[in-house]
C-alpha cells in the first residue's frame, strides 16, 4: 500500500515537473522580441516589481533575457541529448549484439572519447565546425554518449541471455530481428531515462561553453552569454545580473535532474528504496 | 559528540592535506597573505603610500614576445624599450630620437638618417648605424606583420643609414616612427623574452600572461625618466579593473564607459582622454552578386549599395544622444576615420538632419506603403542586420542606440547581432558591421578606400569601395613628397566640393562616435600630455610614460 | 601484485597509446576541417600585411603540401618532443604547456585534495545519519551542487568572497608586482583558495554521494548487522568497516576523475585569471586560434587524463583481481 502511494506521489511529481520545464520552454519562446530590445532609459536597474530581475547595461529586461535563455538552452539541450542518445543506443546495442570483435571496438570508441576532457574536445569540435549553436551541439552531442552506451550495452546483454531470445534464435530470427522485435521495446524505458538524465549535462555544458564564447551566438540571449556580459558588473554592486539567471539555470538543470530519476525509480521499483 | 569530534579532525586534516600539496619552492615561513598590497589599504580608507618613482598600471595584454621586428606600431611596447629613428610627439609632428636629422631626396625615394653617436643600448654598448641595417634587413627578409615591401635597399655610410624605396611613400617616415631597433650581436632565439634596446625602459622582469615590470634604462640619452619603475599587471576584465583600483592595487587602470559612470572610487580621479578610435558601420556598396572575395566569399549586398539609405542613415542620426545613451557622455561625434588629425578634412562633419534623410528615401523611392513603420522598395525591405564582436560592449550599445534611432526617425531597420571573429570574414563583405579605426597614419585611409584593395580579406576592404577620383587623390597623396604635401590630397580624397569618401561624399563609412579612453587614475599622478589616443586603450595610454611623474 | 595484473596493465598501457594515436589524428583532423584558414587566421591578426608576407607565411606552415604528410611531420614532431611554434605566445609550444602545466597542477591537486577529503568526509556523515534529517539536508545541499555550473559558482565566489568582502585577491596566482622568487607559500595558497573551491565544488558533490551509496551498501552487509549486534556504536563500525570499504572506490573515482578534473580548470583558470594550462586552453580556441597550442593541449591533457585512468585501473587490480576488462557491465 505505502509502495503504490509512493509511486502514485512519484507519477504526479514527475507530472508536475514536466509541466514546469515546459513552461519555461514555452514562455521563453513567447516573449516577444521587444522585450529583449535595449531601452536606454531604463539602463541598470535593480529587480523590481515592473523588471523582476532587473536591467543590464542597454536597459534590457533581465527576466525577459533569462526565460529566453532557459528556453534557448532546453531547446540545445534537447537536441543534443537526442543526437547523444541515439549514438549511445547504437552503439550500446551494436556492442551487446554483435561479435566479441564489435564488442571491443564500441568499447574502445568509448574510451576514445573519455579520454580527452570534455570541455577540451568541445572547444576543438567547435572549432572544427566555425563555432556557433550547431558546433557546440555536435560537441555535446559527441562527448556525452559514452555512460548511456554502457548502461545500454549492459541491459541488453541481460535480455539477450533471457530464454525467449535464445528460443527466437532457435527459430532462425536474425540479430537484426531480434534487435527490433525484442531488444528495443525493453531498452525503451532505459534509453528515455538516459535521455532525461543527459539533459542537465548537455545544458550545464552549453551554457559554460557559450559562456566561454564557444556555444550559442552572442545576440541570442543565451544563460552562458548573459552571464558572461553580467561577469563586468559584480563588482559595481549590479549582482542581480550573475545572481537570478544563474540560479535559474541551476533551479532548473535540479528540475530536470529530480525528474529523470523520479521516472527512473517508476521503472525500477528496486531502486525505490534508495 | 564523539561526531562532531571525527569531522573536526577530518577539516583539520584536509587543511594540513592542501598545505602540504601546494607549490613548492617557496620559503615556508609564517608569512600570510597580508603582504598583499590588496589588504594594506582598507577599502574606502587612504590609499597606501606609493614610491614616488614607482607605478602600477592595470594593463590588458602583457604581450608574449617584445621582439621589435616582428611587432610593430606606435600601439606597442616599441616606445618605451626600444629607440626609432624618428617619433611621433603630442602633436603628431615627426621629431629626431636615434637619427640626429634625417633628409628626403628630391625624387622622394631616398631618405638618410644621421644616427646620433652617444645612444647606448640598456646593456651599455653604443647604438650603430648597422643595428639600424640589420634591424630594417631582418624586417625585410621576414614574414611579419611588418610591412616595408616599399623599402628596396636600406645601407650604411659611416652613422649615416639610407634607405631607398622602389616608389615614393609620403607615409614611409610614419612607419619608421614605429620600428624599433635592435643590437645586432644579441638578436636571435629567445631574444624576444630577453630584449635589449636603446629606449627609456629596459624589461627587469617578464612573468607570461601575469606581469611585466620595467625599470629606467640608465642609458637613455634623452631625459631620464622620472618614473623608475612601471610594474605592469595583466588585467583584462573590466571588473577585476575596478576592482584593483577599488582596491588600491594599481595606480592607473583602464575601465569602460559603464563602469565609469556608476563608480567613484576614492582617491582616484577619473582620466578621460578624447580619441579618434572611432567605432562606423561600414557598408557594402556594391550590390549582391557583386563578386566573391579573394577567400570566395560573395561580396555585396542590395539595400546599402543604395547610397541614398546609407547616406539617410548617416544624416539622420544624433551622434551626440549615441554619446549619451551609448556611451554615458564618455564620446564625442565622429565623421571620418581620422578627425582631428592633421591629415583631416573639417568639411567631413555633416549636421544632423532628419528631414533631408526622408527626402532622399523618398526620392530615391524608398517608402512605408504597408503601414509596419519599415520603408520598403520594389519588394526589397530596408532592412539589414549590423554585426559587431561579440563582447565588446561599447559596440554593441552604439549600435543598438543608432538602431533604436534610425527606426523611429526615418523607418529603416537594423537588426544588431553579435558574432565572432570566424565568421566575420565570410559575412563583413556582404553586410553591415560595426568597425573601429583611428590610427597616426593616413597610410589606413588609404588602405580602407583606395579600389586596389577591393576583394581582399581583411579589415580594411569589406564595402568594396573604389573611385577614379578618389584613387586618384589617395596616388597622389602616397607619392607626395612628405607627409605635410600630401595632406591637401588626403583632404580631397575625403571631400573635394563634389566627392569623396566622407558621409557628405559617397559615405562607404557611416561614422558614429570617437570613443573617450577612461582611466581611473591614483590622485597625484601625472601622466603627462597624451598624443591624441588612437585606436586601443592600452598602450596609446603608456605611449609617454617617460614623461609621467607624481606630483608632491 | 600478481604476474596477471602486471600483464593486464601492460595491455591497459599498449590501448592507452591505441588511444593516443587515435585521439593525435582526431584531433588534428578537426583542426585541419576547420573552415577558416590558418591564411584568414593570418590576415585577421596581422591587418594590413603584404600578399608577399601571405605568401612567405604559407610556405612557412608548409599549406600547400598534402594533409597526410602534414599529420606526419606534426605527429613525427610531437613524438620527437617538436610540438611546434604557438602563434599567440611565439614561443615553443612545449615551453607554454610546461610552464602553464605547473600552476595548474598546483590548483588542479588543491582541489582534488580538497574535494577528496571533504566529499568523502560528507559522504560518511550522510552515511552515519543515513535517512534522518542531517542526511536529508547534506545530500540536498550535494544534489543542488551537482546542478550548479563551475562558471557560475566561480563568478559567485568572486563576487562574495573577492568583491564584497575582500577576504581574497580577485585573480592571478601571485601579488602583482613581486617577482616570482619573493612570493611566499602564503601568498599563493592565498591566491589558489578561491579557484581551487571553485573547482572541486563539483566533484565534491559528486564525491560525497557517491561515497555515501557505497557505505549504504557496506551497512546493509551482514557483518555490520553482527557488528551492531555486539554493540559496536556507529562510529566504530564506520571506521572498522565503513571507511576501509569507501575509501578505495572513492579514491579510484577521484583518479578516474582526471578529464572532468582538466575540464573545470578551462573555467576556473578563466574566471580567476589564473595563469595555467586551463586559461590558456579557452584562449587559444578564441580569437583568432592558436592552432599548434591548442593541438599541443588537447594531446597532453589526453595524456594527463590516462595517467589518472591508469592509476585508477592498477588500484581496482590491486584491490580485486577479478576485476579485468570487458568483465564487468
Amino acid at each position: 500500500m505505502k509502495r503504490l502511494n509512493r509511486r502514485a506521489a512519484a507519477a504526479v511529481g514527475s507530472a508536475v515537473m514536466l509541466v514546469l520545464v515546459l513552461a519555461v520552454y514555452i514562455g521563453g519562446a513567447m516573449i516577444p522580441d521587444a522585450a529583449l530590445q535595449a531601452d536606454f532609459s531604463r539602463r541598470g536597474l535593480a529587480p523590481s516589481a515592473a523588471h523582476l530581475f532587473g536591467t543590464d547595461f542597454l536597459g534590457r529586461d533581465m527576466f525577459a533575457r533569462t526565460v529566453k535563455g532557459l528556453s534557448l538552452s532546453l531547446a540545445v539541450g534537447a537536441a543534443a541529448s537526442g543526437m547523444s542518445a541515439v549514438i549511445a543506443l547504437v552503439i550500446g546495442v551494436a556492442a551487446a549484439m554483435g561479435r566479441n570483435a564489435v564488442d571491443h571496438a564500441a568499447n574502445w570508441f568509448v574510451d576514445l572519447f573519455m579520454s580527452v576532457p570534455h570541455t577540451v574536445l568541445i572547444i576543438l569540435i567547435s572549432i572544427a565546425l566555425a563555432r556557433g549553436a550547431a558546433g557546440m551541439m555536435v560537441g555535446v552531442a559527441l562527448t556525452h554518449w559514452t555512460g548511456l552506451a554502457r548502461v545500454i550495452r549492459g541491459e541488453v546483454l541481460q535480455i539477450r541471455a533471457q530464454q525467449y531470445i535464445t528460443a527466437s534464435r532457435g527459430f532462425g530470427k536474425g540479430p537484426l530481428w531480434i534487435a527490433r522485435r525484442h531488444i528495443l521495446p525493453h531498452v525503451a524505458p532505459q534509453f528515455l531515462i538516459g535521455l532525461v538524465l543527459l539533459f542537465p549535462h548537455a545544458i550545464m555544458h552549453e551554457s559554460g561553453l557559450t559562456f566561454l564564447g564557444f556555444g550559442l551566438p552572442p545576440e541570442q540571449p543565451a544563460i552562458g552569454i548573459i552571464l558572461s556580459e553580467s561577469m563586468k558588473y559584480i563588482s559595481s554592486g549590479m549582482v542581480w545580473l550573475a545572481v537570478f539567471p544563474g540560479l535559474s539555470l541551476a533551479a532548473l538543470v535540479l528540475l530536470i535532474d529530480r525528474l529523470g530519476n523520479t521516472a527512473r525509480r517508476l521503472f525500477e521499483p528496486r531502486e525505490a528504496q534508495l | 559528540m564523539r561526531k562532531i569530534l571525527f569531522f573536526a579532525l577530518a577539516a583539520v586534516l584536509a587543511a594540513s592535506l592542501l598545505v602540504g600539496c601546494a607549490p613548492e619552492g617557496a620559503p615556508d615561513s609564517a608569512q600570510d597573505g597580508a603582504a598583499d598590497r590588496a589588504f594594506d589599504s582598507a577599502p574606502g580608507g587612504t590609499p597606501a603610500v606609493t614610491a614616488k618613482e614607482e607605478v602600477v598600471i592595470g594593463f590588458p595584454g602583457i604581450p608574449a614576445s617584445f621582439d621589435p621586428l616582428v611587432t610593430s606600431g606606435h600601439g606597442s611596447y616599441v616606445p618605451l624599450l626600444y629607440s626609432t629613428l624618428v617619433a611621433l610627439d603630442a602633436d603628431v609632428n615627426v621629431v629626431p630620437d636615434l637619427a640626429e636629422s634625417y633628409a628626403i631626396s628630391e625624387d622622394a625615394r631616398t631618405y638618410t638618417f644621421a644616427i646620433r653617436q652617444d645612444a647606448k643600448f640598456s646593456d651599455g654598448e653604443a647604438v650603430k648605424a648597422s643595428d639600424v641595417v640589420f634591424s630594417y634587413r631582418t624586417i625585410m627578409d621576414s614574414a611579419t606583420e611588418i610591412d616595408l615591401s616599399a623599402v628596396e635597399s636600406v645601407t650604411e655610410t659611416g652613422n649615416v643609414v639610407e634607405i631607398r624605396l622602389k616608389h615614393p611613400q609620403s607615409t614611409f617616415i610614419l612607419a619608421v616612427a614605429g620600428i624599433g631597433i635592435v643590437p645586432e650581436r644579441l638578436y636571435g632565439e629567445g631574444f624576444g623574452l630577453a630584449p635589449v634596446g636603446s629606449g627609456p625602459f629596459k624589461l627587469v622582469q617578464y612573468d607570461v600572461d601575469q606581469q611585466m615590470i620595467l625599470e629606467a634604462n640608465e642609458h637613455y640619452y634623452n631625459e631620464a625618466p622620472r618614473i623608475r619603475r612601471a610594474v605592469f599587471i595583466n588585467m583584462s576584465s573590466e571588473d577585476q579593473q575596478l576592482i584593483a583600483a577599488k582596491s588600491g592595487q594599481v595606480d592607473i587602470t583602464l575601465t569602460s564607459a559603464p563602469i565609469a559612470a556608476a563608480n567613484t572610487v576614492d582617491g582616484y580621479n577619473l582620466l578621460v582622454e578624447k580619441t579618434v578610435d572611432n567605432m562606423g558601420i561600414v557598408m557594402p556598396v556594391i550590390p549582391a552578386g557583386g563578386g566573391t572575395s579573394s577567400l570566395g566569399n560573395p561580396m555585396g549586398n542590395d539595400v546599402t549599395c543604395d547610397i541614398a539609405i546609407r547616406k539617410a542613415i548617416a544624416y539622420a542620426i544624433d551622434r551626440q544622444q549615441l554619446c549619451d545613451e551609448a556611451l554615458n557622455g564618455y564620446g564625442t561625434p565622429a565623421y571620418s576615420e581620422n578627425d582631428g588629425m592633421p591629415w583631416w578634412n573639417p568639411e567631413s562633419v555633416i549636421e544632423t538632419d532628419v528631414d533631408y534623410a526622408a527626402r532622399l528615401l523618398e526620392e530615391s523611392g524608398w517608402l512605408d506603403a504597408d503601414g509596419d513603420g519599415i520603408r520598403e522598395k520594389g519588394g526589397l525591405k530596408a532592412s539589414m542586420p549590423v554585426y559587431y564582436f561579440a563582447g565588446d560592449s561599447a559596440r554593441q550599445a552604439v549600435a543598438m542606440s543608432a538602431a533604436n534611432q534610425v527606426r523611429e526617425k526615418i523607418g529603416v531597420e537594423l537588426i544588431v547581432e553579435g558574432t565572432g571573429e570566424n565568421d566575420i570574414m565570410a559575412l563583413m563583405v556582404a553586410q553591415p558591421i560595426i568597425l573601429a579605426w583611428g590610427s597616426a597614419n593616413p597610410l589606413t585611409s588609404y588602405r580602407l578606400y583606395h579600389s586596389s584593395s577591393i576583394g581582399k580579406d581583411d579589415w580594411y576592404d569589406p564595402e568594396s569601395f573604389g573611385s577614379p577620383t578618389v584613387d586618384g587623390y589617395l596616388d597622389a597623396a602616397l607619392n607626395a613628397r612628405s607627409l605635410e604635401e600630401a595632406i591637401p590630397q588626403w583632404q580631397k580624397a575625403q571631400w573635394d566640393g563634389t566627392t569623396g569618401t566622407s558621409m557628405r561624399g559617397e559615405c562607404p563609412y557611416i561614422f558614429l562616435v570617437n570613443k573617450d579612453h577612461l582611466y581611473f587614475r591614483r590622485n597625484g599622478l601625472n601622466t603627462g600630455r597624451q598624443m591624441i589616443h588612437a585606436h586601443g586603450a592600452s598602450w596609446t595610454l603608456v605611449a609617454n610614460l617617460k614623461e609621467w611623474y607624481w606630483e608632491s | 601484485m600478481a604476474l596477471a595484473n602486471l600483464k593486464s596493465v601492460a595491455i591497459y598501457i599498449l590501448r592507452g597509446l591505441t588511444l593516443l594515436l587515435a585521439v593525435s589524428l582526431l584531433s588534428f583532423v578537426l583542426a585541419s576541417v576547420s573552415p577558416i584558414s590558418p591564411e584568414t587566421r593570418y590576415r585577421l591578426s596581422h591587418p594590413g600585411v603584404s600578399d608577399e608576407n601571405v605568401e612567405k607565411m604559407r610556405e612557412y606552415w608548409g599549406l600547400d603540401e598534402p594533409p597526410a604528410a602534414r599529420y606526419l611531420g606534426w605527429l613525427g614532431g610531437i613524438l620527437r618532443g617538436e610540438w611546434g611554434t604557438s602563434t599567440s605566445y611565439r614561443q615553443p609550444v612545449l615551453d607554454v604547456i610546461g610552464v602553464r602545466f605547473k600552476a595548474s597542477l598546483a590548483l588542479m591537486m588543491a582541489a582534488w585534495v580538497l574535494s577528496g577529503v571533504f566529499g568523502f568526509s560528507a559522504g560518511c556523515f550522510m552515511a552515519v545519519f543515513r535517512d534522518r534529517w542531517p542526511d536529508r539536508i547534506v545530500r540536498r545541499v550535494c544534489l543542488f551542487m551537482c546542478s550548479i555550473p563551475t562558471f557560475w559558482i566561480g563568478l559567485v565566489f568572486l563576487a562574495v568572497f573577492a568583491a564584497a568582502l575582500g577576504w581574497f585577491p580577485f585573480g592571478l596566482a601571485a601579488p602583482p608586482g613581486v617577482p616570482p622568487e619573493a612570493v611566499t607559500l602564503g601568498q599563493r595558497i592565498h591566491h589558489l583558495i578561491l579557484p581551487a573551491l571553485t573547482l572541486s565544488f563539483l566533484s565534491f558533490a559528486n564525491l560525497a554521494l557517491h561515497t555515501r551509496e557505497k557505505l549504504a551498501d557496506v551497512y546493509a552487509g551482514d557483518y555490520v548487522l553482527f557488528a551492531r549486534a555486539r554493540g559496536e556504536g556507529e562510529v566504530r563500525i564506520l571506521f572498522r568497516h565503513g571507511i576501509r570499504n569507501a575509501m578505495i572506490p572513492a579514491v579510484v573515482m577521484q583518479f578516474g576523475a582526471f578529464a572532468e578534473l582538466f575540464g573545470g580548470s578551462v573555467f576556473a583558470e578563466t574566471i580567476f585569471s589564473y595563469p595555467g594550462l586551463g586559461a590558456a586552453a579557452a584562449a587559444a580556441g578564441t580569437g583568432a586560434s592558436d592552432i599548434p597550442l591548442f593541438l599541443g593541449i588537447v594531446m597532453f591533457s589526453s595524456c594527463f587524463v590516462f595517467i589518472g585512468n591508469l592509476t585508477a585501473n592498477i588500484l581496482t587490480q590491486a584491490i580485486d583481481p577479478r576485476t579485468r576488462e570487458g568483465a564487468a557491465a
